[in-house]
């Protein structure tokens, strides 16, 4: 063994060099060995159904739903524009568009709603000593527990004209006719925001349990009121898990589609509801993937412009 | 001058309660550099906590400059404070930490402008002004968290253990610089720490906590030369406490003496003990060692173990009774020979328990 290190020393920076090697090759297939899975299912069950939704957006309809393989941009012009059956020519159309608006008004609406009723909930999650919060956490997430549909049924059943609600009121002499809670924008923002709450609460609890709390006497110390310090303090240091919880709300209440049909009995049409239409009854396959590309352009947007105000103003303060 | 009247502060209720300060009376001098010495425990940083406002005491009153000011806000008391792990903001940087008091008081941004510049050459970090905090070393953010209590010109700058996170070298200098700025700026500083040389040190005032409450305050000359108890002689460095027998009083004078030896006149720290056994406090620096038959050899023992530290040794000495002694000397004897200890009587000091 002594004369093999003695051999084996002059070369000892070439081992090195072969050592360094074979680290890095480990650290990039344990990369690889990570991602892998994850990467699988995003392009086999993300990336692959995207392409033809792309494909299909630039079909002809069939009759009988599917579609017919005519290159056509037919579904991107109906959106926008009305053609007249006889003459062909094309007439501006805001159908579409107020769906769009009503459906980014009320996931918008969904969002604030989740904020304001969950940031209080997280830091009074993050605030309990260390040994209760599991105790809160697993609360909040035990509605997951049931089945999305099940919980919104049950909602139904609360605010329908002889549900739970009214019957309280009424007996309480309150009201005497039922109130019309069923089938209303309140009830199908009440729904979104009861099923999305969680998204809220957890990425902004994460952000706040690692809060160093003795910042906040630090603020009061120089001179900050409560108000203050809530704004030029928790706020700005929180931040990246409100926008990671209003990012988790606004892009499915989006295309939320069991609350508004259940609650809302699908009498006004939003994104999801419009997209799920077109390849049912509708029989308009390209117009549906047309629709649901336009919507994820949309989104991806108006993340990119959050995010970058988002980031200078981070430059701003620094 | 910040005046402490008959405080007391209990934490949690009925059974499980915590006296952390009992009945606490304290006057800090305007000005002055005040420290609050203590072990673990025993309610410095509650006090300090009083002060700023961030507790509001059980009973009692704290009043600045004669204003009650014990149940306002902190954010309503010209007192500032640095955090024992600073409290920077980090989503700030550095001059917006520094600047940020004067904002909360709605100053006009030239004047805060200024104040930043002018704070930041006071702790030396005038070219930092634009990091972010998290970039910066331990002692820079010390200096940050100093610069930016000191910024809104508190009356009272209240520092808990800010030192302690810092290596030996850093901190012996910055404790000059905390002199320096304590010195001129003017401001009242209280000071909380439980290493007894940094507080004589840096003190113009000290005082020696225990156990929620105050057990002397003095000058450091005055803790160290003079200790009134047992606790405070123990706990300021590294006294010798001896046992004596007291005969009575001679006016302030203690008279008492050394197992069977001569009685000695000595001081006391109070007139009302009563004759018997005493603890007497005897510093190191003040013995000498001579020979065990010599006359003038107030105590005797024997050598048990001898310490080099460069300067000097440090020896311990048995003494007949039991008690181990630290001596100084520069030619220590050998362990197991047997010594006679001698000292200035004026250097003697009889304890109260
Ligand atoms: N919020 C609190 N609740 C209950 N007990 C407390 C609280 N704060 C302090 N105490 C108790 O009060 C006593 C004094 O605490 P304090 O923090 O003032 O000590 P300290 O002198 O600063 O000690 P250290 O040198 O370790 O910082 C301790 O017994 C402590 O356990
Ligand atoms: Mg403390």
């Amino acid at each position: 063994m002594g004369a093999a290190a003695h051999i084996a020393r002059p070369d000892a920076a070439t081992r090195l060099r072969a050592a360094q090697e074979v680290r890095a090759r480990q650290r990039r297939r344990t990369r690889l060995f990570l991602l892998a899975p994850a990467l699988g299912i995003i392009g086999i069950f993300g990336l692959f159904p995207l392409s033809i939704a792309l494909v299909y957006s630039f079909l002809e309809p069939g009759t009988y739903g599917g579609v017919e393989w005519v290159f056509s941009y037919d579904a991107y012009v109906q959106f926008l524009f009305e053609r007249d059956i006889f003459d062909d020519t094309l007439s501006f159309n805001s159908a579409y568009l107020q769906i769009f608006g009503r459906s980014f008004g009320l996931a918008i609406t969904t969002m604030i709603g989740t904020l304001i009723l969950g940031f209080p909930v997280a830091y009074f999650i993050a605030a309990r000593p260390p040994e209760q919060r599991n105790f809160w956490l697993f609360a909040i997430t035990l509605p997951f527990w049931t089945n999305l549909l099940i919980r919104t049924y049950s909602m139904l059943l609360i605010v329908r004209d002889e549900g739970f609600v009214n019957l309280m009121l009424m007996k309480l002499g309150l009201i005497s006719e039922p109130l019309e809670m069923l089938y209303t924008d309140g009830a199908v923002l009440a729904g979104l925001v009861y099923s999305y709450l969680p998204f809220m609460i957890l990425p902004i609890y994460a952000s706040l349990e690692k809060f160093d709390f003795s910042l906040l006497e630090a603020g009061h110390d120089l001179y900050a009121t409560r108000t203050q310090v809530f704004r030029h303090i928790i706020i700005p240091i929180t931040r990246p898990g409100i926008v990671a919880g209003c990012v988790l709300v606004l892009i499915p209440a989006l295309g939320a589609y069991i609350t508004p049909e259940l609650l809302g009995g699908g009498k006004k049409l939003m994104i999801g509801n419009l997209i799920a239409l077109q390849f049912g009854s509708g029989r308009n396959w390209p117009f549906g993937a047309a629709a649901a590309l336009i919507l994820m352009a949309v989104v991806l947007i108006a993340l990119l412009v959050s995010l970058r105000a988002g980031a200078s103003k981070e430059g701003g303060h620094g | 001058m910040i005046d402490v009247k008959n405080v007391t502060k209990r934490f949690g209720e009925g059974q499980a309660a915590v006296t952390a300060l009992g009945d606490v009376s304290l006057t800090i001098p305007e000005g002055s550099f005040f420290t609050l010495l203590g072990p673990s425990g025993c309610g410095k940083t509650t006090l300090l906590r009083l002060i700023a406002g961030f507790e509001l005491p059980t009973e009692g009153e704290i009043a600045l400059d004669g204003e009650s000011i014990g149940h306002l806000a902190p954010n309503n008391r010209p007192v500032n404070t640095v955090f024992q792990n600073y409290a920077l903001f980090p989503h700030m940087s550095v001059a917006r930490n520094v600047g940020f008091g004067l904002e909360m008081l709605k100053r006009p941004k030239a004047e805060i402008d200024s104040t930043i510049n002018e704070m930041l050459d006071l702790v030396q970090l005038g070219e930092f002004a634009t990091r972010r905090v998290d970039q910066l070393s331990g002692g820079q953010q010390q200096r940050v968290a100093l610069a930016r209590a000191l910024a809104p010109r508190p009356k009272v700058l209240l520092l808990d253990e800010p030192l302690s996170a810092l290596d030996l070298k850093l901190r012996k200098g910055m404790q000059s610089e905390l002199k320096r700025l304590q010195h001129e700026t003017g401001i009242t500083f209280v000071f909380v720490t439980h290493d007894q040389g940094e507080a004589l040190a840096m003190s113009d005032q000290i005082a020696v906590m225990s156990a929620g409450a105050i057990r002397q305050v003095g000058t450091p000359e005055e803790i160290y030369t003079a200790p009134q108890s047992r606790f405070v002689a123990d706990f300021i460095g590294d006294t010798n406490i001896v046992n004596a027998t007291l005969l009575g009083f001679d006016g302030d004078a203690a008279k008492i003496k050394f197992g069977e030896g001569t009685p000695l006149t000595v001081h006391a720290a109070s007139t009302s003990l009563s004759p018997g056994p005493v603890h007497v406090a005897l510093r190191p620096e003040t013995i000498h060692v001579v020979d065990e038959r010599a006359e003038t050899a107030l105590l005797r023992g024997e050598v048990v173990d001898s310490t080099y530290f460069g300067a000097g040794s440090q020896m311990l000495v048995r003494l007949e009774d039991g008690v181990s002694v630290h001596v100084q000397v520069s030619t220590p004897r050998p362990v197991g020979s047997r010594v006679g200890l001698e000292c200035d009587t004026s250097m003697l000091h009889v304890l109260e328990d």
